[in-house]
């Protein structure tokens, strides 16, 4: 028997649900991570659980994704937030665009639990998001829901876990075994303990994201992808009440949403041949960004832009036509008929449709296996969204403020009381670690024991470690010493682990520096150079990293 | 759906997601908070944090990057933002002057809102006073008590009383304040033997209305908003050409939303209009000369220096400085705060009395005998605590300091 039924290669918000989907109906699943969990094109996108609105002409597509929404809200409640988001229109030219869309949207909405389409006048636009260019003539208005993509992917993964499924991140694919045109193993790296090694398996799950050409190298299998890189500006907390949407300098539509604890400003479209692990923010994009939302929003350059970030979308590969006009759905490649069997691999798709695509690929991995399953990925809740969450019963429960509380919740829906029931033992683990999210130090050490991170990166993303406009000035150092006490770090790994962390920052920061950030950065500087000394201390070991000019 | 039940339809929307739309007012303020760079140095001034420790009061840095950030939230922030005396230290010392007190005021109106739940209870009884009597004190029971009050704080001080024919054709409106017209009625009467002196042309009120604060502090910007219309009319009735306050919260209060809501006259602390429209010499001159030494020291308050002006204090020094036998020795408090503001106080006592703490230290350190301090509030909340904790100093206002040490007539 082969140790394992299915071999996932990627553990983003596809790949985690694949995974999970794999488990939940009792296949033998091993997911591999060359990184961490959504650590590259769903940890760099908006979080919308799109209804469609970019796709009107796929009707089937928005029909699925609509339906997604309803089962996301169902599995995820906890983690999802509603967006209002207003359509603001200049000219005549800009509403009679907004038909079609208003007719597909508004046909789909009841099942959503939103509202059709609603036209609003400029004044009433203006009562809700008083930063709006006094100059237009109509708002459009609908509603749209957001996900934390980060908590998604994890979630899915732990899920996945707690169904007999091995999760392991920093595993790197470096072959796959095939014999007699049929999938019969993996090899991969394990990137912490720096050992390869072979396991056998019927079926390979390539979600590899834009990585899937390579992958599927392995097994001299092809996938096409159109390859498409995003940027985002992140500004500091949410400078507008609702959403807003606008057509960019060359007619496209780009958009400004309240997320969390920020708002993000994206995104653009440019197809691309760069390595995707070391991608940033160029000046034309955030520029490209900036204008077209003047328009607007006409302060929208005053706002604080903490950081960009950089994503790439494995596009399905329709080539020759704008990137506009490629399918948003997605595309599952059984490589039978390239005479590989055993291989499955994903093109295309949104973070909305990441649970229907893993059920479709379980299913044709089932039929593959020759076993009867059902899924039950749009049933079953994911963790923490057992049941509603007492947030002011709990503050007083453990004595920490409401709004602590309320951001575990925001994460962790049921799970926060396990996390506070550590301050009973250890009261000094209510301490705030991230001072600009919050983040409490028993949340971290909760993470570090049963999420699985390796560095403070991974922390990052599941804790909204260093995420505020301070950018992990203050945090780093603390987060670091917590993460060395519980995984008995050397010194030497302890600074290390500090200084990529700062660099994963700055590949961020640095594309948009200006005003605010840049004084932010003068205390950066002055904690980990100036008095921490690390630049120096480091500065023969520590390998600069593609996008760091340090000359 | 017309625009009309479509806008109602989006109100609901925004009601369930918590969403108090910003208004364009607030914009300013929101960018402000923008600047923090969350460098902590409000951590270390602020007289809260200074009392009760950051786990109770997380401090003004926790305001600025993480509480402020996300309005839906803003309903998890009560057990925190009404902690905040609202002294406005933290910004003063701010590098980038991040308008602290006032995303304090904004987030307070949106926990009261959405979640008048969530406010303290204390505060609710404090706004059905202020619904009942548009003050933030409940009248005497029997207007002849009051009287008697009053006079009796007259007697002790030996000051005269002063009648004022309400006058068509006055200069100056002199406004009091909730606390002197209804508490400290000292302080109203003081003020008005200053200006009889001075032979100013002045009118009072008939009915006091509060200028708005303590709504304002509360988080019912609504009432608050009354206060203020209700306030400016009765001024714009009596064709005032001024009006000068003894209270400092008044003063800062007032200057604000004259500004805002374009009253179109100045606003005046007492402090500032003997310097400004009598002169210290003309008040030099009435000094009386035959007082015994006293050496005093000065309380500063925070809605004078920190929300209106420093300068107002260094005129309180210059007139103190003026009147004879008076030696003035600086207190070793800095950023000092009564812990009367914000109406913290009404509902946290405890925390109140943390914060004055530190300034009865440094007031005890001094050798003086007598803390003289330019608002009613300030006066009361010292004398009050320096009394429960033994110490053997007096505390005047500022006011009633320099009626009593004019000259006889």
């Amino acid at each position: 028997m082969a140790d394992y039924d299915v071999v996932v290669i990627g553990a983003g918000s596809t790949g985690t649900a694949v995974a999970r989907d794999c488990a939940m109906r009792g296949l033998r699943t091993l997911l591999l991570e060359r990184d961490d969990i959504a650590s590259a094109t769903v940890g760099t996108c908006a979080g919308m659980i799109s209804s469609g609105l970019k796709y009107m002409d796929e009707p089937e597509i928005v029909d699925m994704c609509s339906d997604e929404v309803v089962h996301f809200l169902r599995i995820a409640r906890h983690i999802i937030m509603k967006n209002p988001i207003l359509t603001p229109m200049l000219e005549m030219s800009d509403l009679s665009s907004g038909g079609n869309f208003a007719e597909e949207y508004s046909k789909r909405a009841e099942s959503r639990d939103v509202p059709p389409v609603l036209f609003l006048t400029p004044e009433d636009s203006r009562e809700i998001e008083p930063s709006l260019n006094p100059e237009i003539i109509a708002s459009l208005y609908f509603e749209e829901y957001f996900i934390d993509p980060f908590r998604l992917c994890i979630l899915q993964a732990l899920d996945a876990k707690n169904h007999g499924a091995d999760v392991k991140t920093y595993c790197e694919l470096v072959d796959i075994d095939v014999k007699d045109g049929k999938i019969v193993g993996v090899v991969y790296f394990n990137r912490i303990t720096r050992e390869e090694k072979r396991v056998s398996t019927h079926i390979v799950i390539n979600a590899a994201g834009p990585w899937a050409s390579k992958v599927a190298k392995f097994a001299e299998a092809k996938v096409d992808l159109r390859l498409n890189k995003g940027a985002h500006v992140i500004l500091d907390r949410r400078v507008v009440n609702v959403g807003v949407i606008a057509k960019a300098v060359d007619g496209r539509m780009i958009y400004l949403f309240p997320h969390e604890n920020t708002t993000l400003l994206g995104t653009t479209a440019i197809d691309t041949w760069e390595d995707p692990d070391t991608l940033t923010a160029s000046h034309d994009e955030i520029e490209y960004l900036l204008q077209s939302m003047e328009w607007v929003i006409p302060s929208i350059r005053d706002a604080r832009i903490i950081r960009t970030m950089e994503g790439v979308r494995p596009l399905v590969a329709d080539w020759k036509i704008p990137e506009g006009k490629v399918t948003r759905g997605y595309e599952i490649i059984d490589h039978s008929s390239q005479n590989i069997k055993g291989l499955i691999s994903f093109t295309g798709g949104k973070l909305v449709m990441c649970r229907h695509m893993a059920e479709a690929a379980t299913d044709l991995a089932a039929e593959m296996l020759r076993v009867e399953t059902e899924c039950k990925t749009h049933l079953e809740p994911l963790p923490g969204n057992e049941d509603d969450v007492d947030v002011l019963a709990l503050a007083k429960e453990f004595d920490i403020s409401q709004h602590a509380v309320e951001r575990l919740r925001a994460r962790r829906g049921t799970e926060t009381r396990m996390i506070l029931e550590l301050t009973k033992d250890h009261p000094d683990w209510k301490t705030t670690i991230c001072t600009c999210e919050p983040v409490i130090e028993a949340e971290i050490r909760y993470s570090i024991r049963h999420e699985f991170p390796q560095t403070l990166n991974d922390l990052r993303r599941r804790v909204r470690l260093g995420t505020g406009p301070c950018q992990a000035t203050f945090c780093t150092y603390k987060a670091a010493a917590i993460l060395a006490d519980e995984r008995e770090l050397s010194g030497h790994d302890f600074q290390l682990d500090i200084l990529d962390f700062l660099s994963e920052r700055w590949k961020g920061k640095r594309p948009s520096f200006r005003r605010e950030q840049i004084i932010q950065e003068e205390v950066a500087q002055g904690m980990y150079a100036c008095v921490g000394n690390l630049d120096l201390t480091l500065g023969s070991v520590y390998t600069r990293k593609p996008w760091e000019d340090w000359s | 759906m017309s625009e009309e039940e479509a806008y109602e339809f989006v109100k609901g929307t925004l009601k369930e997601e918590r969403i108090i739309p910003y208004k364009e007012d607030e914009l300013e303020i929101i960018k402000s908070i923008e600047q923090c760079i969350n460098c902590g140095i409000c951590i270390n001034h602020c007289p809260v944090v200074a009392g009760v420790g950051v786990d109770q009061f997380s401090g003004p840095r926790s305001i600025a990057v993480e509480l402020s950030r996300s309005p839906p939230e803003f309903w998890t922030t009560g057990d925190k933002v009404y902690l905040c005396t609202g002294c406005g230290t933290c910004r003063e010392v701010c590098p980038q002057s991040v308008n602290i007190p006032e995303i304090v005021n904004m987030i307070r109106a949106r926990i009261f809102e959405h979640r008048p739940d969530l406010v303290p209870k204390e505060l609710h009884k404090v706004l059905e006073t202020i619904h009942a009597h548009e003050k933030a004190f409940a009248p005497w029971d029997d207007p002849e008590d009051k009287i008697d009050s009053r006079d009796m704080r007259l007697e002790r001080l030996g000051l005269p009383l002063v009648d004022i024919e309400s006058k068509e054709s006055a200069d100056v409106l002199f406004y009091p304040g909730c606390q002197a017209e209804e508490m400290a009625q000292e302080v109203k009467e003081a003020a008005k033997v200053i200006l009889k002196r001075f032979d100013v042309n002045f009118a009072v009120l008939d009915e006091l209305s509060c200028c708005g604060l303590p709504a304002r502090l509360i988080g019912d910007e609504k009432t608050a908003r009354e206060l203020n219309t209700s306030l400016k009319e009765k001024i714009k009735s009596l064709g005032v050409k001024m009006l000068v306050t003894t209270c400092a919260g008044c003063t800062s209060n007032i200057s604000d939303i004259a500004v805002r809501d374009n009253w179109d006259i100045p606003i005046y602390h007492m402090i500032e209009y003997l310097i400004e429209h009598i002169g210290i010499d003309r008040l030099q001159a009435e000094m009386a000369s035959d007082t015994s030494a006293t050496k005093i020291t000065i309380h500063e308050p925070c809605h004078l220096i920190k929300h209106t002006s420093r300068q107002i204090l260094d005129y309180a020094v210059e007139i103190l400085q003026a009147i004879p036998n008076v030696e003035v020795i600086t207190s070793s408090a800095r950023d000092s705060c009564c812990g009367g503001g914000g109406m913290v106080a009404y509902h946290a006592p405890s925390v109140a009395k943390s914060v004055v703490g530190i300034n009865l230290a440094a007031i005890d350190a001094t050798s003086a005998s007598r803390v003289v301090t330019p608002c009613p509030l300030c006066t009361a909340t010292l004398e009050d605590n320096l009394y429960r904790s033994g110490i053997p100093i007096d505390v005047d206002d500022l006011t009633v300091f320099i009626a009593t040490h004019l000259s006889m007539e």
